[in-house]
């Protein structure tokens, strides 16, 4: 599935001048399995770009597609597929249950499609080193905690693109790294790609392409 | 999980609030519905007449005896009657224009003989099936309806003759007689008890008999109508009372007691349902407010799992299933309530002297069932408002 910006300019970035590169008002292909880093300081739209491609804003000249499709005509059950099967999401707000415990915001999202087993979602949570926080409340994570169990809440459905807004913003190197790699792997298990949003340029991995906002 | 994640954090005060004032609502509801159809039932089947029905005639004074006022109703006074909205239907009772006399036609019992007064009535206003009800030419038996001070006078009789006394089933089987005579004609013509009444004095016979015999036997004699039947409206018994001194009519007190008794019960259940009704609708309406308070308060929770995936409907499903759930509580207690009071208030009604039967109406559960079933529709209308608002954003 390939996600095509054509003309995009969100309303309230549109007197903000935009570098020649940027790709609000331009015409841009997220092309199917790319490994796609998104490049931004603060205030660029990096928020807005997740946001709109997840069908949240529509307030936007232009036209977002998906399988040639304009997102803004998509129904409520198209919507409900989408995000189900073709588009996980790591918001910059994380948008954890705070009340549940890790296993249960895992958990909530798995038993929408029975994607991934128990064992398998533990096993994530191994690789990130936060195996042990399983019956915590989230609410009693640190923010690194939590943006890993939010990582982990993405790859518990199929998608064909991931989107992560700043997802490692409250994590070290170390961590950033372990992170990326099991996303990485995961989108290549699945023939997937992902955009990952960030405030730097980031040479440890190696990204298909970069765009910029 | 999905349960918890919506209806485990919420403010139970304002919930046991509204249980309670839609239970106190829903008992009183169908309680008051129950009772209002029991008193409008009340009476019927204990005389062949229908329910709210009235013989009337014109009361007899001194003028009358002197033959200066009529006491037979003129067809303009019938249709002045008809035209009253709290009356319902008006009938003539037509009476014989020939002699006509009754005795025992049975071995089983002693020879009993009396020239009887005979009356016909509009079978809408009786409560008889329609085929007992009936008789032609061809037929061998009379059915007749005996007014109840007959019976008691026969007894009266057989205890005098040192014989046993009858009940309203021997009665029933016991062979009549009638004879039917004009200047140059006799016939005698068997006759069988279908019923009795404490509202008419008479024997009654049916219409078509009556003609027949009216023809056979008084032939161009005038059919004066001194007596007619009418049918109140359920609950309106004042106005029909007030007619009825108005136009110096009068009519057997009991009848008219019990239909007044009826009247006045029925408009303070009335008032009772009204306020139940209000009740019912308040405690709904705070039910429905407190729904729409948890999507509010659940807002983040609500969005959030629609940005998951969460199909819309799947939610709302929640949210109305929770709900139903609590009025079924409701209905349930509601009914354990009403039959707890039905039990207490059948006795008081027993003490009174009022028997009324213990089968439960099916208004009253429809009553419950067609509350139910709108509480679940705004619920559900409601739930998918709400959820529709949280998911814009």
């Amino acid at each position: 599935m390939d996600i095509q910006f054509d003309q995009v300019m969100p309303h309230p970035l549109a007197s903000i001048q935009h570098g020649s590169d940027s790709i609000w008002g331009d015409s841009v292909t997220l092309k199917s399995g790319h490994k796609i880093l998104l490049n931004a300081s603060s205030g660029k739209g990096k928020s807005t770009f997740t946001m709109s491609v997840m069908g949240l804003r529509t307030d936007y000249n232009g036209t977002i597609r998906m399988n040639g499709r304009d997102i803004t005509e998509f129904s409520i059950n198209e919507w409900v597929e989408y995000r189900q099967n073709k588009l996980a999401v790591v918001f910059q707000d994380l948008q954890l249950f705070p009340n549940l415990s890790v296993a249960e915001n895992l958990l909530l999202k798995n038993q929408l499609t029975d994607f991934k087993t128990e064992k398998e979602i533990r096993g994530f949570l191994e690789i990130l080193e936060i195996d042990h926080k399983w019956d915590d409340p989230c609410r009693l994570l640190s923010m690194g905690q939590q943006q890993r169990v939010a990582i982990v809440r993405a790859l518990c459905q199929p998608f064909e693109f991931l989107i992560l807004d700043e997802p490692f913003s409250h994590l070290d190197d170390r961590n950033s790294k372990i992170s990326l790699e099991l996303i990485a792997h995961e989108a290549s298990q699945q023939n997937a790609g992902f955009v990952l949003t960030s405030l730097d340029d980031d040479d440890s991995f190696p990204f298909d392409y970069e765009i910029k906002l | 999980m999905l349960r918890k994640l919506l209806f485990k954090y919420q403010d139970k005060q304002q919930l046991i609030i509204a249980v309670a004032g839609a239970f106190l609502g829903m008992t009183f509801l169908i309680t008051s519905i129950h009772y209002l159809i029991k008193v409008n039932e009340f009476g019927e089947g204990a005389d062949i007449l229908g329910p709210n029905t009235l013989i009337i005639q014109k009361k007899v004074s001194n003028s009358n005896t002197l033959q200066l006022a009529k006491t037979d109703f003129t067809s303009r006074e019938v249709q002045q009657l008809k035209e009253k909205s709290f009356i319902l239907d008006v009938q003539p009772v037509i009476t014989n224009n020939f002699d006509v006399s009754l005795e025992t036609d049975d071995p089983l019992v002693p020879r009993f003989r009396t020239d009887v007064f005979v009356q016909t009535l509009d079978k809408e206003f009786l409560d008889v099936k329609t085929a007992e009800w009936n008789w032609n030419p061809n037929d061998t038996i009379v059915p007749i309806i005996m007014p109840r001070d007959f019976l008691v006078m026969l007894n009266t009789f057989a205890s005098a003759s040192g014989i046993g006394q009858v009940s309203d089933e021997v009665a029933m089987d016991i062979k009549f007689k009638f004879t039917l005579k004009s200047e140059d004609k006799k016939e005698w013509m068997n006759a069988k008890i279908i019923g009795f009444t404490n509202s008419v004095s008479s024997i009654l016979v049916p219409e078509n008999f009556m003609k027949w015999a009216n023809n056979r036997y008084a032939a161009g004699k005038e059919q004066k109508i001194t007596q007619l039947m009418i049918s109140g409206a359920e609950n309106e018994f004042g106005k029909v009372e007030s007619m009825l001194k108005e136009r110096h009519l009068e009519t057997k007190n009991t009848q008219m007691v019990v239909g007044r008794l009826k009247s006045m019960v029925g408009t303070l259940i009335m008032v009772v349902l009204g306020i139940s009704v209000i009740a019912v609708f308040l405690s709904g309406l705070v039910l429905i407010q407190y729904l729409q308070l948890l999507i509010s308060k659940n807002s983040y929770e609500v969005r959030t799992l629609l940005r998951l995936g969460y199909h819309p409907k799947l939610l709302t499903r929640g949210f109305v299933i929770y709900f139903t759930k609590v009025f079924g509580i409701i209905a349930l207690l509601s009914i354990s309530a009403f039959l707890i009071a039905k039990w207490f208030l059948d006795g008081l009604f027993e003490d009174g002297g009022l028997y009324i039967t213990n089968a439960i109406t099916v208004s009253s559960l429809l009553a419950l069932a067609v509350s139910f079933g709108l509480f679940a529709l705004a619920s559900y209308r409601s739930a998918s408002k709400g959820i529709q608002n949280s998911n814009n954003g």
